[in-house]
């Protein structure tokens, strides 16, 4: 048995890592929780974060910034790099998914599977990861246990899957093992040495250990490590880009299940508040009357979306600067916008029933954790949510903060807790128990 | 007459690799990084408020001055305590009495908002008395 454990969070936009002792469960020190850096050789980039894209170019195959910038400079041609792959894994018929080709704006030449891609993304993945090992004194000679973070895959297809996604990152170590220091660098991998060399990996690939782990279980085990807590049940409400998760989990002998009745999935996240933002700054521009001048400003906002939103949720309001114009948005205007006033109700609504499932499972004196995780974790509407009380329950409520407090620990000098929710599902996998694990 | 002893050719050494930072200089950086562009923006924005021509281009360029000091001060993972105008029992590990007062008021009102980093107060919250009811 490792004396470390790792775990990956395969990101839709970014993928991060982190490793902790083993033992972290039973005698937890935040000092040894390590997130790796994985984008530390770029001085360009967040040292924690590698970007989750594949750009096919005409003799070569480009990985994270280096394929996002060079799908920048060929955008006028029609061309794109793959993005977002990580939902393909959650499709129902995934073995299908992954033999379809990609898309001719993605591969032209339509060279490539959509298996082909992600491994090759999975095996630059994995380099980054020893890459970021090998420069950490600590981690340089061991052999972590593999873990991988994954939303839930409903409908009892959790085995079949975590399979399925075994034998991808298996392939992925294989072929990261024949091509070298090469899949690290800008410029990327020859198309003709993948195509000799993708299908041997692939085929000879001795299988790899690696385990799963939910991602609300993830969130379950950093916010409640460490806490002086017999909390038996948690809420956790996953604010995504793509989508709202809500899931209920119980505790029992160390054990994490899943109240399946509690579930509920809400098409509406991050992206949807991104839009809403956009057109109340839009329609607060009384100069943009044009259609041009609207669409002109619509894409100056969506290029900093990020940060206008994390400043209106941080501050109450936000000013926006176009063209030498100011538009200040408060919240209360967002919370004006009948659409997403529409999401808040239907987010309040998936909750409370959400909620009323875990205090009844939790039972008169049971006590119940509420988290929020994902980009809005912090924002005033879902921190809101979590201070809701259950109706007709008796259960005990504690709502705990998006960044728990062992993340501002001495040894972080403060500096742990501003990236805490980036990195969150990765530290959290790899803190769990074993007996949280979803399949192995 | 010997032949002209060729100069040995001068090998550029390879670059080392960049070793990659420790984990907390590795945090601190991404912090200081962040932090560091939104300072930027305020130098910026701070000429535009000097520099404004009216009371509402004025106010414009104080709002976006604002926006850049509070991502900054995000990013450096710093949190504001007590909110501005709000009355509190006097705690003088939060607080900083800006007024002269004879003894320790029971209770404040906050004039400027404190400001923490993690559990360490950098700086307490300005209040002054609040004067008894008569």
């Amino acid at each position: 048995m490792s004396d470390w454990t790792l775990c990956i969070d395969f990101g839709t936009a970014y993928s991060k890592a982190a490793v902790a002792p083993t033992g972290a469960w039973s005698s937890f020190d935040p000092s040894r929780v390590r997130p790796l850096m994985l984008g530390a050789h770029d001085p360009r980039g967040d040292p924690f974060l590698l970007q989750s894209v594949v750009f096919v170019d005409e003799e070569s195959v480009r990985f994270g910034r280096a394929a996002a910038e060079r799908a920048e400079e060929l955008s006028g041609a029609g061309r794109v790099a793959l993005r977002s792959f990580k939902t393909l894994l959650s499709v129902g018929d995934l073995d299908r998914g992954l033999n379809t080709s990609a898309p001719k704006s993605i591969d032209p030449k339509r060279q490539f599977k959509m298996r082909d891609l992600i491994v090759l993304y999975l095996a630059y993945l994995l380099a980054a990861i020893e890459r970021a090992k090998a420069a950490d004194p600590l981690l340089a000679e061991t052999k972590p246990a593999l873990r991988y973070a994954a939303p839930d895959w409903s409908g009892g297809e959790s085995a079949s899957m975590h399979a399925v996604v075994t034998r991808l990152f298996a392939g992925a170590d294989a072929f990261r093992l024949a091509a070298g220091d090469q899949l690290l660098a800008p410029e990327g991998l020859a198309i003709s040495a993948i195509k000799e060399a993708l299908p041997k990996a692939f085929s000879d690939a001795p299988p790899l250990a690696m385990a799963l782990i939910f991602e609300a279980t993830a969130a379950a085990a950093y916010t409640s490590i460490g806490l002086d807590s017999n909390a038996t049940h948690l809420i956790v409400v996953d604010v995504g880009a793509g989508t709202t998760d809500i899931t209920a989990l119980a505790r029992s002998s160390g054990r994490m299940s899943e109240l399946a009745q509690a579930r509920e999935t809400l098409k509406q996240a991050g992206d949807f508040i991104d839009r809403v933002i956009a057109n109340r700054i839009v329609a607060l521009d009384g100069r943009a009357r044009t259609v041009e001048k609207q669409t002109e400003l619509w894409r100056a906002l969506m290029h900093e979306v990020r940060d206008v939103k994390e400043t209106l949720c941080a501050t109450g309001k936000v000013t926006f600067r176009h063209q030498g114009r100011a538009l200040t948005l408060s919240l209360r205007d967002l919370e004006r916008d009948a659409d997403f006033r529409a999401f808040i109700a239907a987010m309040t609504k998936a909750y409370d029933r959400g909620l009323a499932t875990a205090c009844g499972a939790a039972g008169k004196k049971g006590e119940v954790l509420a988290v929020a995780v994902g980009g809005g974790a912090s924002a005033p509407f879902v921190q809101a949510l979590l201070r809701r009380k259950p109706s007709g329950a008796n259960a005990r409520v504690a709502p705990r903060p998006a960044v728990p407090d062992w993340a501002h620990a001495p040894e972080f000098q403060g500096n742990l807790a501003p990236v805490f929710s980036q990195l969150a599902i990765a530290i959290g996998g790899a803190l769990a128990p074993d007996d949280m694990l979803a399949a192995r | 007459m010997a032949a002209k002893k060729a100069k040995p050719k001068r090998v550029k050494p390879a670059p080392a690799p960049k070793a990659a930072p420790a984990l907390a200089d590795g945090l601190a950086e991404t912090a200081w990084r962040q932090a560091d562009a939104a300072l930027a923006e305020a130098l910026a924005d701070l000429d535009e408020v000097a520099a404004a021509a009216n009371d509402a281009a004025r106010a414009d360029a104080l709002a976006m001055l604002a926006q850049s000091l509070s991502r900054a001060a995000r990013k450096r993972g710093l949190d504001r305590i007590g909110e501005l105008g709000a009355r509190e029992a006097f705690n003088k590990q939060r607080h900083d009495l800006i007024a002269a007062s004879a003894k320790a008021p029971q209770g404040v009102l906050i004039r400027a908002r404190g400001v923490a980093r993690g559990g360490e107060v950098l700086l307490r919250a300005r209040v002054t008395p609040l004067r008894r009811k008569r």
